[in-house]
């Protein structure tokens, strides 16, 4: 039996789906082992659920994405945050610092038609089984759990930090030995330490990692020169709602 | 190997020689290289590649036979289990590994050989040849003269190289190493050669101004676990694990499957691993013998200072990497100072 399978979006760039689309020629192997029962960027049959497993990208900001997402809930048996926007709020959660009224004048030319909330995960509002963190996340870590829910295990997605993988590929430190701001210690890792395998700072875009010292990083960041506003800037970017950063990213 | 070895000499000429030798013989070669502004053991194929006046590289020539992530073997599951091992790693070469990288390989090759013995490290490690070089400068973070690991090496080598500022002095560790040394037609030279390079390591022995010296210091760290340095120290922590990851002693592994799509063949994986992460002491539902950062820490640094469970196989030989890569400038002999009663 194959299993079933949602994909859904709320508010995102999609970028994680088009991820998930990125499979090629891994597709024709995934379309043994599930269906896809509903995933509007990919076909234009859509079926309601029930879904073994719905993964669902994107913030919630409106008041109807709650209830469209308690929905989902209530239809899926494993329901999976995709990327950083379900996860924590991501990019979008930005606005969250500035009044309303201010953010939705600065997009819409008549905001008075908009209604939306404060930006948030999806576990604000439901229970979520596994968080696949990351903007986008990588294909090898959505395929993971993909793999982790037919077999009924847990995926192997390992919370530590990006300084991790950056040492088992032997990069250079852009932090110790560059004194560049990277975000690696405190990032958690997943994304094969993309940015600085070609010399960039880890813009931490993976969110906390698991048990992250943010006062540490916080004075690492002055010690090098960064100024109170810029730190605010780095914590808040991707993840700035997650439990771990909201108080930095408050300053 | 006793008093009696030979001694021979020879110039950079000679020194490219003997690595074109080792890649005709089958090794692949690798040495210490400058990129950017730091030093790796890449593959080399001439001596100019080298730089020979390097300080430490960023991870330790360990990764040559301990890789940071390597593939054990394939499985699949047909009618019954198929497993396939990879055909044997390649042979190489460790061109100019300084004293402490020295003394931790042969740390690691003590632990590797405890029963079970580890099969993945010691085909590499037979078959591996190891070309020491004496250090030529120190740097504010290298400490192995206080821990007995340097700069003064008279094992764990096939040749070691040492410049006496006329030339190199090569010394045999091994019958192998002797045996390549005779075969490239290298001159023989007496007991001053020895005298300069010890007139050397004695000038050598003066510039270094951090210390960690070993005595009692296993017993002190284990009576003072609930010393204030600990917590102290953590509140620095990150808990990133580069300390562990760039560490030449650091032997810890996690172990797991990638399994393809087919959900039916896949490949076992070992990775190194860190007892600075959450994760690490992680078990079934969740519980976690070291949740807290300050016991984590505490743990790594035991472990360094020869009580935990690594004990002497992991303790630390100086190198002075952990110091260099911690984002928190965390300092191992700090803290080990502190907990003598210093500081």
């Amino acid at each position: 039996m194959k299993l079933k399978v949602g994909v859904f979006k709320f508010t995102s760039c999609s970028g994680c789906q088009v991820e998930l689309i990125r499979m090629n020629e891994q597709l024709p192997e995934l379309l043994n082992l599930v269906e896809f029962k509903y995933w509007a960027m990919a076909s234009s049959k859509l079926e309601d659920g029930p879904y073994d497993l719905a993964l669902v990208e994107g913030a919630i900001s409106t008041p109807e994405c709650i209830e469209e997402v308690k929905a989902i809930r209530e239809k899926s048996r494993v329901l999976v945050a995709l990327g950083d926007c379900a996860v924590t709020g991501g990019v979008p959660s930005i606005r969250n610092w500035m009044s309303q009224r201010e953010a939705e004048t600065i997009v819409y030319p008549k905001p008075g038609y908009i209604r939306s909330t404060r930006v948030y995960g999806i576990d604000e509002y439901v229970k979520v089984d596994y968080y696949l963190k990351g903007c986008p996340p990588r294909l090898e870590n959505i395929l993971q759990v993909f793999k982790a829910v037919i077999l009924g295990v847990k995926p192997r997605l390992r919370q530590h930090s990006v300084c991790v993988e950056c040492k088992l590929y032997e990069n250079e430190c852009l932090l110790t030995t560059y004194k560049q701001p990277c975000m690696g210690p405190v990032t958690a890792a997943g994304c094969g330490a993309i940015c600085p395998n070609v010399g960039r700072v880890c813009e931490g875009c993976y969110g906390p990692m698991s048990d992250p010292n943010v006062a540490s990083m916080v004075e690492r960041l002055r010690e090098i020169g960064l100024s109170d506003d810029e730190i605010v800037r780095k914590f808040r970017k991707y993840a700035g709602m997650s439990k771990p950063y909201r108080e930095v990213a408050k300053l | 190997m006793g008093k009696a070895s030979q001694l021979f000499k020879t110039d950079l000429k000679g020194l490219d020689r003997l690595i074109k030798k080792l890649r005709s013989d089958g090794y692949v070669v690798y040495g210490p290289v400058k990129r950017g502004r730091s030093w790796f053991f890449l593959e080399i194929d001439s001596v100019k590649q080298v730089d020979l006046n390097y300080v430490r590289t960023v991870l330790p020539p360990k990764k040559l036979l301990h890789p940071p992530r390597e593939k054990l073997f394939e499985f699949k599951l047909g009618d019954g289990f198929e497993v396939s091992e990879k055909p044997m790693p390649p042979t190489v070469a460790l061109f100019g590994v300084h004293p402490c990288d020295l003394k931790a390989i042969e740390r690691q090759d003590e632990f590797f050989s405890q029963t079970p013995e580890d099969p993945y490290y010691l085909a590499r490690r037979r078959n591996a040849l190891i070309i020491g070089l004496t250090c030529t400068r120190v740097d504010e973070n290298c400490f192995c003269l206080s821990r007995g690991t340097g700069p003064e090496v008279s094992t764990g080598f096939d040749i070691l190289i040492t410049d006496v500022g006329n030339g190199y002095l090569l010394e045999p560790g091994s019958a192998k190493g002797l045996e390549l040394l005779k075969s490239l037609g290298f001159q023989e030279v007496g007991d001053e050669y020895l005298e300069a390079k010890q007139k050397l390591i004695e000038e050598l022995k003066k510039s270094f101004t951090k210390q960690m010296p070993p005595e009692g210091l296993a017993e002190l760290a284990k009576s003072m676990l609930e010393h204030e340095v600990w917590k102290e120290t953590a509140e620095r922590c990150l808990s990133c694990g580069n300390c562990s990851l760039v560490c030449p002693t650091c032997y810890c592994f996690d172990v797991y499957d990638v399994l393809e799509l087919n959900l039916r063949s896949g490949v076992r994986v070992r990775e190194l691993d860190s007892c600075q992460l959450l994760e690490y002491a992680e078990v079934a539902l969740g519980g976690n013998f070291r949740r807290n950062r300050f016991q984590r820490l505490r743990h790594w640094m035991l472990c360094k200072f020869g009580v935990a469970g690594g004990g002497l196989y992991s303790s630390c030989v100086g190198c002075g990497r952990c110091i260099v890569y911690c984002p928190a400038n965390i300092d191992l002999t700090e803290v080990a100072s502190r907990l003598r009663g210093g500081g």
